[in-house]
């Protein structure tokens, strides 16, 4: 009972309400404008036309998106943010593609969330709260009213009946205030998990990293996914058209544009499932894509033709715009050869991980250059001055000259240790000598936690992914001293057939940032190699690098 | 005393040699790598090596197999192997055939020049002289709960000196004691920590690595 009514006294419980009846304005305007644009987009898809569109749908998505997390940090005190695209590489393709990122999808989600689900529960409210307020002010309006007023399920028609409404809203109002902001609280975790700013490139690959280990569905389950929200999407529809008016089958354009979407699905699930299939499109997995996207496009085409009374056979000039697109797809197959999609996805790769491999030197060599001035060469300078001085002294003043040599001796045994460090920390010499099992345990006796060091790798692998396996174990296990407070660390590397798997794991306390300089600069190496490399860090711990570096 | 000297660098070989001129000691040959180190020491038959770990043509750890070949083919011969930068494992790999007479030093250590000098005499007399750096790494792997924790902070600087393979009197010496004073600061030490009384120095010092090698 207190816990109700410090609900009740909570503007926060006001605000949720606020933000429930807010889909009744936006939901229908999502919704509507969201379908006017994909539809567009689905109509001119084989035309150029469809570039402009597909700009003026994701920028669309992602300006109501903002409004969004707008409402949603100011009514549901949640972290939502701008789902702005991540920034791109220059290359207007490039920029395109950056723009349906992750975010676009999420955000997509939630505008569709807040129509299909939001605008209903507003609908419900608002009738739940005018039927209270009108119950418990209803001695003051009904008499006034001709013939009696329709309060819910009764109908007073003096003062006198009217009087019974005022206790009956005295309950309804704060009991259908208290189920209407409960049911606004699990938009909370929806707007703060869907409407985010896709990360910049780096973390992204961390997470595909993970990803690709363990992938959430499928293909086969998504599909199955897929097809259970189609059949729902279209049951509701076909439904509501059974309880109203009948007549006109209306349903059918909702059933027709979902199943053709679910029809290129099932294609591309194929496609993955059979790669023989492939064959049969002289080896072009995008030829064997796009017959089946431009199939689908004609039979849908071909339905809404006969559906809306025959007549003149429209659909073959689209047909035929299909047909010249694979046409000239199917010629440059013919000349440039079947693999050239995945050579032009392979060039991207190869492209990015080396501008981060050439990034990645760059700043080594940098912070290098910047030890060397500031170290070894400021303590040979500093050298020098005391052996000249010592000179100058030696014949009026042995002693102090002796003072001076001694702290030239001293200089340069400072110098010989910081180029020492500088060596190690750019290869370790016992690695080349010895192998990584030794250079580990060299590492491990100089940390002041407490390692285990444990190394399969037999035979050893290149010198580029020992120094690469190397280089992560080192700046985990710096990361564990310095910022984790851990006490113990175990490092792992085996080499199971022609991949060597790396993993450090500390029993600190967490929270390690990906984007940090550190794991970044590891991260291009790792994937100059074609590795991948994922951080596991929750806050409170423990922290988990895995690292998987091929070495064929 | 004569020796051979290993070292690919001319400005390193030919300053190691002047200084071990300027103070007696015969340099029977100078050479660059460490086939010709081989041959010089079965031809010469020094009463030491002083070898570069780092030689071509590989660059890696050329120096140290040609120093423990050099000793395999001519017993007898003590080897003084210095470098840039030290290692445990080089340590252990040196010292595995238990025989004395081998020495394993940070190159930056010849600028003790004194010092230098007494390691190199006691490694041709057939003694130990490890890095301090070496002995400080095998320190830091030592357990929190372990008996070492059971020396006095004093006992643990002459433990480390004993593994660096000095004698009494030379631990005497470096922190300014008696050689009695040292002399019980290590009974102390290997009661409490088990290890045999031995007479040989180099015996010792092999006990004592042992031990910090287990330890750690």
């Amino acid at each position: 009972m207190e816990a109700m009514i410090r609900t009740l006294v909570d503007p926060g419980t006001y605000k949720r309400l606020a933000y429930l009846l807010t889909a009744l304005v936006v939901g229908p305007v999502w919704f509507s404008a969201l379908v006017t644009l994909w539809s567009l987009c689905a109509g001119l898809i084989v035309t150029p036309f469809v570039i402009p569109a597909v700009i003026v749908l994701a920028y669309m998505t992602r300006g109501f998106g903002a409004l969004e997390a707008a409402i949603a940090r100011d009514l549901l005190d949640v972290a939502a943010d701008t789902p702005a695209a991540a920034p791109s590489r220059p290359g207007f393709w490039r920029w395109l593609r950056g723009q349906f990122g992750p975010s676009f999808w999420r955000a997509q989600a939630y505008l569709l969330i807040r129509w299909f689900v939001g605008f209903p529960i507003a609908v419900v409210v608002i009738t739940a709260l005018g039927v209270s307020l009108g119950s418990l002010t209803a001695p003051l309006w009904v008499p006034f009213v001709h013939g009696g007023a329709q309060l819910g399920i009764w109908r007073p028609h003096t003062f006198l009946q009217s009087l019974v409404g005022v206790p009956l809203g005295l309950f309804l109002l704060p009991l259908s205030v208290l189920i209407a902001q409960a049911l606004a609280l699990p938009f909370g975790p929806a707007a703060s998990s869907l409407l985010r700013a896709d990360v910049d490139a780096v973390p992204a690959a961390v997470s595909e990293g993970i990803a690709r280990r363990r992938p959430a569905l499928s293909p086969g389950q998504a599909l199955e996914v897929h097809a259970a929200a189609d059949a729902v999407l279209i049951g509701l529809p076909v439904v509501i058209w059974a309880l109203t008016s009948q007549g006109y089958f209306w349903p059918i354009w909702v059933a027709l544009p979902l199943a053709t979407a679910l029809a290129i699905h099932a294609w591309f699930v194929v496609l993955a499932d059979e790669p023989s299939i492939v064959d049969h499109f002289r080896g072009s997995r995008m030829l064997a894509a796009s017959s089946g996207i431009g199939a689908a496009l004609a039979a849908f085409l071909i339905m809404v033709w006969a559906i809306t009374g025959h007549g003149y056979f429209w659909p073959m000039w689209a047909m035929l715009g299909i047909a010249i697109v694979l046409g000239i797809e199917f010629v440059f197959v013919l000349l440039l050869g079947p693999d050239r999609a995945e050579l032009t996805e392979r060039i991207e790769t190869l492209e990015t991980t080396r501008a981060g491999a050439v990034d990645a030197q760059e700043t080594e060599l940098r912070r290098i250059e910047r030890d060397l001035h500031d170290g070894a060469q400021a303590r040979l300078v500093a050298l020098g001055m005391s052996l000249g001085m010592a000179e100058q002294k030696l014949a009026e003043d042995p002693e102090r000259a002796g003072e001076l040599l001694a702290e030239a001796r001293l200089g340069a045994e400072h110098a010989l240790r910081e180029l020492r460090d500088l060596a190690r920390g750019i290869h370790p010499p016992v690695l080349g000598d010895r192998g990584l099992g030794a250079a580990l345990d060299s590492l491990a006796s100089t940390s002041p936690l407490r390692v285990a060091v444990s190394v399969h790798v037999v035979p050893r692998p290149a010198p580029a992914v020992e120094s690469a396996a190397y280089f992560v174990a080192a700046e985990a296990l710096a990361n564990a001293t310095k910022h984790a407070r851990a006490r113990e660390v175990d490092i792992k590397i085996d080499r199971v057939a022609d991949l060597l798997e790396l993993e450090v794991r500390d029993n600190g306390r967490g929270g390690a940032n990906p984007n940090g300089s550190g794991l970044q600069g590891l991260r291009r190496r790792v994937e100059a190699l074609d590795g991948t490399l994922s951080v596991i860090s929750p806050r409170g711990g423990p922290t988990t690098i895995r690292a998987q570096l091929p070495c064929g | 005393m004569r020796v051979v000297i290993a070292e690919d660098l001319v400005l390193l070989r030919d300053g190691l040699t002047r200084l071990l001129r300027d103070n007696e000691i015969e340099v029977a040959a100078a050479v660059s790598d460490g086939e010709a180190l081989v041959r010089e020491v079965i031809a010469q038959k020094p009463d030491l090596a002083i070898v570069d770990i780092r030689l071509p043509p590989s660059f890696q750890d050329e120096g140290l197999r040609a120093a423990l070949e050099a000793r395999r083919r001519a017993p007898g011969v003590a080897v003084l192997v210095v470098s840039q930068y030290v290692e445990h494992t080089y340590a252990q790999e040196l010292l595995a055939d238990g025989r004395g007479g081998v020495g394993y030093l940070l190159k930056d250590r010849i600028m003790h020049v004194a010092d230098f000098l007494e390691a190199v005499r006691r490694v041709a007399g057939g003694g130990t002289a490890l890095d301090p750096d070496v002995v400080a790494q095998l320190f830091s792997r030592r357990r929190e709960d372990g008996p070492l924790e059971r020396l006095t902070p004093r006992e643990r600087e002459v433990l480390s000196l004993m593994a660096e393979g000095r004698s009494n009197a030379g631990i005497a010496e470096a922190l300014v004691l008696t050689v009695g004073a040292v002399e019980k600061h290590v009974q102390s030490i290997l009661s409490k920590l088990d290890l045999p009384q031995s007479t040989g120095d180099h015996r010792r010092v092999l006990a004592v690595l042992a031990y910090l090698q287990e330890a750690g």
